[in-house]
């Protein structure tokens, strides 16, 4: 054995020397080309320098001693087929080790840069998994041309795979450019409140890397493809306001009209019925118009100043009683005390005993009111004030006129929720301050549409 | 037509509120029963509500009783005496009426959680509500306001054992035990009686029946019946004449109920003479299109009818933008707001008056059309209707003024 080494010392040690002389040459190297980075990265102050040296610092060591074992095996005196196979394998080690740095780095760069243009997870997610891929997919295409494996054919079928998948997400793609673009532009942002020109609107809830969600008044959830986003006309309100303690749920009312079978002809008869009425009856007479005719401008008068100035003739008296202010009564029951004494008093003072013609006597009515929920609901004054334009005229009435009165609630729910709810003291004050009965009912909506969209602004 | 189909002429929370009530009446069948399929208001509002309900997931059904000539003939006696015009109803009569309500009774599957009777012809059915039990609603579509009391007094009895009953105009209530309800009829704005129309069709329609459209044109839709008054409406429309050059459309068709008509419109026709701006059309059933085409052709329409349940006529033509002069009998002071949406006349002479002012004042003419058409889109038309029904029947299920659902 010792004869043996004797003999063949210098087959050794040259690859051992040549092992030895390529590391420390890698050692020195790695030392320059570090510095040589710092500088580079103090100058431009680059963020990722950390990352990458963190990275590349242990392979490269290895890849060093990778190269120095090739280099010994070349140097040594093995047959060449064996040196043919080491070469290969040391190949495919380093193509291997080599694509699993850029694969730690890319991961690494694309987390610290996506998240500042605002990439969603869900985008940051899968452009690392399409680096992933491309990488492997490269690094197994170099290992098979390494070890002699004919590529051609796969480089087709992956040719062929990639334009099925161009195809297959051809629809996908805009989605997903434009997933990119808003977040680089911050057009929207999760939290804002935005409405589309096709009616879609509600605050954003996520934006993924093919849709944006949002949240509708009626609390469902809208799913918009993030393309629409940039081509259609959106009005972004932007962060949302205040929270309410409780949400107001819209409800609205629709009603069906219960005769009697009570009728008047003369103001004594008028009077002496009216005394005796349900509550029904008196808000019937006193409203129904508001909804019935709440196209004209101005609206009717209640039902007992029309029929006492057209039917009777009277219209003095039909003056009196239509300039009854329903607004400055917190009851019924007050509102048709009112109603007696200015007929009573009239009566004392005037010998009117006309009487209606066949056919157009007081048919006493009463409205029974069905109260149903809407899909509707106000988290914050943006959605309240959105939810007002829409809901129908009979969610506005019943909050205004019919949760005041006929509830007996004494302000309307608007007031009651901004107060109580938001906070908004002030603003739910000016509401109640309105006096309803001097509008049409879209006017009443327009009049609170303006005074919340003031105080948001 | 889909319920949806509305959705642009009445709004979209008008339909949700009609999706939100059929909701609750789920499970529940409403049967309708009246006497007829065909001809007449009632059967057409009924041909139209019964798919839309359907549409909405309510089991809604259609019957109809029935009955001899001679039955439809004590009916449609009834029908005149309700009105309040001297019919001679004899014991005879009442005595059919009480047979085939005792045929009907036998032969009819009443099935509904909810039985629906409409006027006066099966309202003896309700007899069979000891046995059955459910929820009976007597509908009357006719004008009650003066009945003649010896049928009223015959079939009050009948009516009072219903749960509810429904009437079309606050007149016709009575002061009975059980609760009443005020529900107006209504027109279907898809309908081909009401679409929109083009003017070639307008046209066509014209050249068919000859009426040239060199002058105003003043018309009265119905049917050939002394209630509508036909002869009064050639009288006003003689006094028009004399000092504004016009001319007269009375056109209207029969009913399969109505025995009268052809002697009605013999005397019209005697009395329009050879009069040749007087154009007295018999219209065939199912000619809406040409009814809507004349509507539409019209500068005034009148109605000057004596009693009127509803007066349908009154509310398309208000559909139509159309100024209107009509009676304030039945339901027509419900449409024609005096002076707002039309015009309401009392006499022959008062009629000719008026039609005089809106022939003279086109601007005036067109803002009560207007103002008519509005009042219409939220109180008259089908939309509304099949709420008040849900409404109704919900109504029936809670006594209180104020539910919540």
């Amino acid at each position: 054995m010792i004869e043996w080494l004797i003999d063949n010392w210098l087959k050794i040690a040259i690859p051992v020397l040549a092992f030895l002389a390529t590391y420390v040459v890698g050692l020195w190297l790695r030392g320059v080309a570090n510095n040589a980075f710092e500088r580079w990265t103090a100058r431009t102050r680059w963020e990722g320098s950390r990352l990458v040296v963190t990275v590349a610092r242990r392979p490269f060591l290895y890849w060093v001693l990778l190269l120095g074992f090739c280099i010994a095996i070349q140097v040594s005196v093995l047959p060449p087929e064996v040196k043919g196979i080491i070469a290969r394998v040391a190949g495919s080690l380093f193509a291997l080790s080599l694509g699993w740095v850029i694969i730690v780095l890319s991961e690494r760069l694309l987390k610290l840069y996506m998240p500042k243009i605002k990439a969603p997870q869900p985008t940051i997610a899968l452009a690392i998994n399409i680096v992933r891929i491309t990488i492997i997919v490269i690094v197994a295409l170099i290992v098979l041309d390494i070890w002699g494996v004919p590529t051609t054919p796969l480089l087709l079928l992956i040719g062929v795979a990639v334009l099925a998948a161009a195809l297959a997400l051809r629809n996908a793609a805009p989605n997903l450019f434009a997933g990119f673009q808003l977040s680089a532009t911050q057009r929207v942002k999760v939290g804002d409140y935005i409405k589309l020109e096709t009616g879609e609107e509600g605050y954003v809830t996520g934006i993924s890397w093919s849709n944006t969600y949002i949240k509708a008044l009626d609390e469902s959830i809208i799913i918009i493809p993030n393309s629409r986003l940039l081509r259609d006309t959106i009005i972004n309100y932007g962060r949302p306001l205040k929270k309410a303690e409780e949400p107001f749920h819209f409800h609205s009312r629709t009603h069906l009209t219960e005769l009697t079978g009570l009728k008047a002809k003369n103001l004594r008869e008028l009077v002496d019925i009216l005394k005796q009425a349900p509550d029904g009856v008196i808000y019937y007479h006193t409203h129904h118009f508001l909804e019935q005719h709440h196209y004209l401008t101005p609206e009717p008068s209640n039902d007992f100043a029309i029929w006492v100035g057209d039917a009777l003739g009277d219209e003095v008296l039909g003056e009196r009683l239509a300039s009854v202010d329903t607004f400055g009564f917190p009851n019924l029951g007050t509102l048709r005390e009112r109603l007696v004494t200015i007929i009573e008093e009239y009566l004392s003072r005037s010998s009117n005993f006309r009487e209606a013609m066949l056919g157009r006597e007081f048919h006493f009515m009463k409205s029974v009111s069905v109260i149903l929920p809407t899909s509707y609901v106000a988290h914050d004054l943006r959605e309240f004030v959105e939810a007002l334009r829409k809901i129908g005229l009979g969610s506005l009435y019943f909050h205004v006129f019919e949760s005041r009165l006929r509830l007996v609630k004494g302000l309307n729910d608007f007031s009651t929720w901004l107060q109580d709810s938001l906070g908004e003291t002030e603003l739910g004050e000016e509401i109640a301050r309105l006096d309803p009965y001097t509008y049409t009912l879209e006017g009443l909506r327009s009049a609170l549409i303006q005074l919340i969209e003031k105080r948001i602004k | 037509m889909r319920i949806s189909s509305y959705e642009p002429i009445v709004g979209r929370s008008a339909i949700e509120e009609l999706r939100l009530l059929s909701t609750k009446l789920s499970g529940r069948v409403i049967q309708n029963i009246n006497s007829t399929f065909t001809g007449g208001g009632v059967a057409e509002i009924l041909s139209r509500m019964v798919p839309l309900l359907e549409q909405l997931g309510v089991d809604a059904r259609w019957n109809t009783i029935k009955g001899s000539k001679q039955f439809f003939q004590v009916t449609k006696k009834f029908h005149n005496a309700l009105h309040g015009r001297p019919d001679k109803v004899t014991k005879e009569d009442l005595s059919l009426f009480l047979e085939t309500t005792q045929r009907n009774i036998e032969e009819l599957k009443l099935y509904g959680d909810f039985i629906f009777v409409h006027d006066p012809q099966p309202v003896g059915l309700i007899t069979k509500k000891k046995e059955l039990g459910k929820k009976w609603v007597w509908r009357c579509h006719i004008d009650l306001s003066h009945p003649n009391q010896k049928v009223w007094n015959f079939l009050q009895p009948f009516v009072v054992q219903y749960d509810g009953a429904v009437f079309s105009a606050p007149a016709f209530s009575h002061a009975l035990p059980i609760r009443q309800f005020l529900i107006s009829p209504s027109i279907d704005p898809l309908s081909d009686k009401n679409k929109e129309l083009d003017q070639p069709t307008i046209d066509s329609v014209l050249a068919k029946y000859a009426v040239p459209k060199d002058k105003p044109i003043i018309t009265q839709i119905s049917r050939f019946d002394y209630l509508k008054d036909p002869v009064g409406v050639i009288q006003a429309f003689e006094l028009v004449r004399k000092s504004v050059d016009c001319r007269l459309v009375f056109a209207g068709g029969t009913a399969s109920d109505d025995p009268e008509s052809g002697k009605v419109l013999a005397e019209v026709r005697e009395r329009a003479g050879d009069n040749p701006d007087i154009h007295i059309l018999l219209i065939p059933p199912g000619s809406d299109i040409e009814i809507n085409a004349l509507q539409r052709a019209s500068t005034v329409i009148v109605q000057k009818s004596h009693r009127e349940g509803f007066g349908l006529t009154v509310t398309e033509a208000l559909w139509k933008a159309k100024p209107v002069v009509a009676s304030a009998v039945g339901g027509i002071p419900l449409q024609v707001k005096n002076k707002f949406t039309g015009l309401l006349s009392y006499g022959i002479e008062g009629t000719a008056y008026v039609i005089k002012q809106l022939l003279a004042n086109p601007q005036y003419a067109s803002w009560l059309g207007e103002n008519g058409r509005e009042h219409v889109r939220y109180n008259f038309l089908i939309t509304r209707h099949l709420r008040d029904y849900l409404l109704l029947f919900l109504a029936l299920d809670h006594p209180e003024d104020i539910i919540h659902l």
